[in-house]
């Protein structure tokens, strides 16, 4: 099948992301939440937009272009149109196999479903669903349309077809795929929640303060961001979120650190609360 | 002999079927917005009613089908069958060092023409996506390939090679290619043919001015020298890319805003120029700007005009002297203003322009007193007559 529209289910920063890296790639995309905020997706994807026209990445024209090619809503039954589905909510397993029947019963019988899930089991997902065949793991970085590479994962019961199509969408997006075998936690968020919660500890011993953990990691490595900031622009909520569903599956070497409760607590859950383990600004720019 | 002549790019495509006898256009058109389902192809015949579609067309294969049809069109086309099609002449934008001149395509012309991506990634891919529709659909009919870049292939070393360690140059082949090829061909030789000399007699600064913009000097009918390098970048200021600028400049820049390659690559090929100056790209707003007295649209004018003025000054030295001027494309055929300022700032060469031609549009014409040393030309330029040419030269060596 010629895939031309997708559908992405989630308007929060994946969705948005994958929204942006799909249209500016050509393909028209459907955004759908039901979550606080998803009205305002289309408004956030113009100011990503606005950053890059800032950062001469695009033009006045490719951003209308862009953002002609995304619309949103609340009605579900629009995915009856759509040649492919991408499912970017929140790791909840309940969550997502309700969204995946409902999808499901929807969505034409030939559309293959993508799940950026990272720390539920695929096999588990795809139970839910009469199409198990046709759903694929694919675990993209935020910011989407800037991280070039993407882990492709499948299960027992995954087609070689549905895989094929999922390549070939992840290659039009810009992404190497790299195929990896099925497991909670995938291989970044995995090595990720591990490089976090034990800065985190670091942090809770004294070890260092924030900056000084920070800046040795990220500049002996030749890191972009180092754990906190990357920490804080996934939100400490979802770290939180998936350290404790990677605990449930590999024991204690994932119980999250006791400082991350207490910023939880505290509802510094990083960037989008314009504090977490560093202070941002509107902008979401880190402040000194 | 009946060619047809495609310019495939992204998401158009443009065609002119050519009777090489009398070198004739038959029938001209293009499609746009292909990959998409409002999709329009604009045909005419000669000397039939012009027809515009709007349907969904997907892919390149689709589009150029869609144009076949409209050539056996019994009302609106030209032909009774496609038998009646000699050979398919294609535009290709980049040639590398690997073709010097126009090609028969064999199967492993596709394969060279591929591995050439990278250093026409916009226009290199379109080009054999074309090529590779109309072998489907013509399976029979030879199909040639003419390159933007083979003109300049008579360009010395001293011209071509950048001053980087020359290994790079004997590992990657990067060196000045050159674009506009095939325009500076055909306007020089109707200069040429204008004045009423051999062309090997000649030399003649070539101003192709359009969105893209290059300079040739052409010496002996010969490119030696052109504006253009590596990639359509370098050289004149343009519509939307800087031309020539510092490279040291941009490394600040890159460090300076943290920017990536793609936001450094498309400041410079997007966002510069006379846009990048005056805020428009278009020469036509540029002097409606400049009319209502903005001063950000006269800088980027006499920017413009300096550019092109120091280049002329540049080719007349590497030929040792200047038979002719020639201006084409866009702004260089439509533009009288940019063309009186550049001869009264050359007039030290002995231009005299003759102001009322220069005013006229629309057919070759030298622009200049019987006086003057200099020949100055407004020519339009017909890249697809060149590949008709060159298509139909190659086919019936064959």
């Amino acid at each position: 099948m010629d895939i031309r529209r997708i559908a992405v289910l989630g308007a929060g920063r994946l969705g948005r992301g994958i929204a942006e890296n799909a249209a500016s790639k050509g393909y028209d995309v459907v955004l759908f939440s039901q979550g606080a905020g998803g009205q305002d997706a289309l408004r956030r994807i113009e100011n990503s937009l606005d950053r890059k026209l800032a950062r001469w990445a695009i033009t006045e024209a490719e951003k209308r272009v862009i953002l002609g090619r995304i619309t949103f809503t609340l009605d579900l039954k629009e995915l009856s149109k759509v040649d492919l589905l991408v499912e970017a909510t929140i790791d909840h397993i309940y969550t997502k196999q309700e969204l995946l029947r409902t999808a499901d019963q929807l969505c034409q019988p030939d559309v293959v479903f993508v799940t950026t899930s990272s720390t539920l089991k695929l096999s588990d997902l795809a139970r839910s669903i009469t199409r198990s065949e046709s759903l694929v793991g694919l675990h993209l970085i935020p910011p989407v349309p800037e991280v070039p590479v993407a882990e492709l994962v499948r299960c027992h019961k995954t087609s070689d077809a549905a895989v094929e199509v999922v390549k070939g969408f992840a290659k039009r997006l810009g992404k190497e795929v790299i195929e990896i075998n099925e497991s909670i936690g995938l291989v970044n968020p995995r090595a990720l929640l591990s490089l976090i919660n034990e800065a985190a500890y670091m942090l809770d011993e004294g070890v260092g303060d924030t900056q000084s953990i920070e800046k040795l990691i990220k500049d002996s490595w030749g890191m972009v961001q180092g754990p906190f900031e990357m920490a804080d622009r996934l939100g400490l909520d979802l770290v939180l979120n998936w350290m404790e569903q990677m605990q449930q599956a590999y024991g204690d070497r994932f119980a999250p650190c006791p400082l991350l409760y207490r910023y939880v607590r505290q509802k510094r859950l990083g960037v989008k609360t314009n504090l977490g383990f560093f202070s941002y600004n509107q902008e979401g720019k880190q402040e000194d | 002999m009946k060619i047809f002549v495609l310019n495939c790019g992204s998401s158009s495509v443009k065609y002119k079927l050519y009777d090489m006898e009398g070198e004739r256009v038959l029938a001209e058109g293009r499609v746009e917005r292909v990959g998409q389902e409002n999709a329009t192809i604009t045909h005419q015949s000669t000397g039939k009613e012009k027809i515009t579609k709007t349907m969904p067309i997907l892919e390149h294969t689709v589009a150029i089908s869609e144009t076949l049809h409209l050539l056996l069109h019994p009302e609106h086309g030209v032909l009774n069958s496609l038998d009646e099609i000699d050979a398919v002449g294609h535009r290709v934008v980049h040639g590398g060092e690997s073709f010097s001149e126009s090609t028969l395509i064999k199967e492993d012309t596709k394969d060279i023409l591929d591995s050439l991506a990278e250093l026409a990634p916009l226009h290199n891919p379109a080009n054999v996506m074309g090529i590779r529709a109309a072998e489907r659909l013509m399976p029979h009919t030879p199909q040639v390939a003419v390159f933007d870049t083979a003109f300049h292939s008579t360009m010395p070393s001293h011209a071509y090679l950048y001053a980087i360690p020359f290994n790079l140059y004997q590992k990657h082949k990067v060196r000045r290619y050159g674009f506009h090829g095939t325009s500076h061909l055909f306007v020089t030789q109707k200069a040429a043919e204008m004045i009423g000399k051999d062309i090997k007699d000649l030399r003649i600064v070539s101003c192709h001015l359009g969105n893209g913009a290059s300079i040739a000097a052409v010496q002996g009918g010969q490119s030696v020298d052109t504006t253009m390098g590596f990639t359509p970048l370098e050289g004149l200021m343009m519509g939307t890319r800087s031309g020539d600028i510092d490279p040291g400049a941009i490394f600040y820049l890159m460090k300076t805003y943290d920017l990536s390659l793609h936001e450094i690559d498309s400041l410079l090929n997007k966002h510069s120029g006379l846009y990048g100056i005056a805020g428009v790209s278009d020469m036509r707003d540029i002097e409606k700007k400049m009319s209502e007295g903005d001063r950000l649209a006269q800088m980027a004018f006499d920017m413009y005009e300096y550019r092109i003025r120091k280049y002329i000054g540049a080719y007349i030295a590497a030929m040792g002297g200047i038979d002719a001027l020639v201006f084409t494309a866009g702004i260089g055929e439509n533009t009288p203003s940019l063309r009186t300022k550049l001869c009264q700032n050359l007039s030290y060469l002995g231009i005299e322009l003759n102001e009322e031609l220069n005013q006229k549009r629309g057919e070759p014409l030298d622009i200049t007193t019987e006086d003057s040393k200099v020949r100055v030309f407004v020519i339009p330029t017909d890249e697809e007559l060149v590949i008709a040419r060159d298509t139909a030269t190659i086919v019936g060596r064959e």
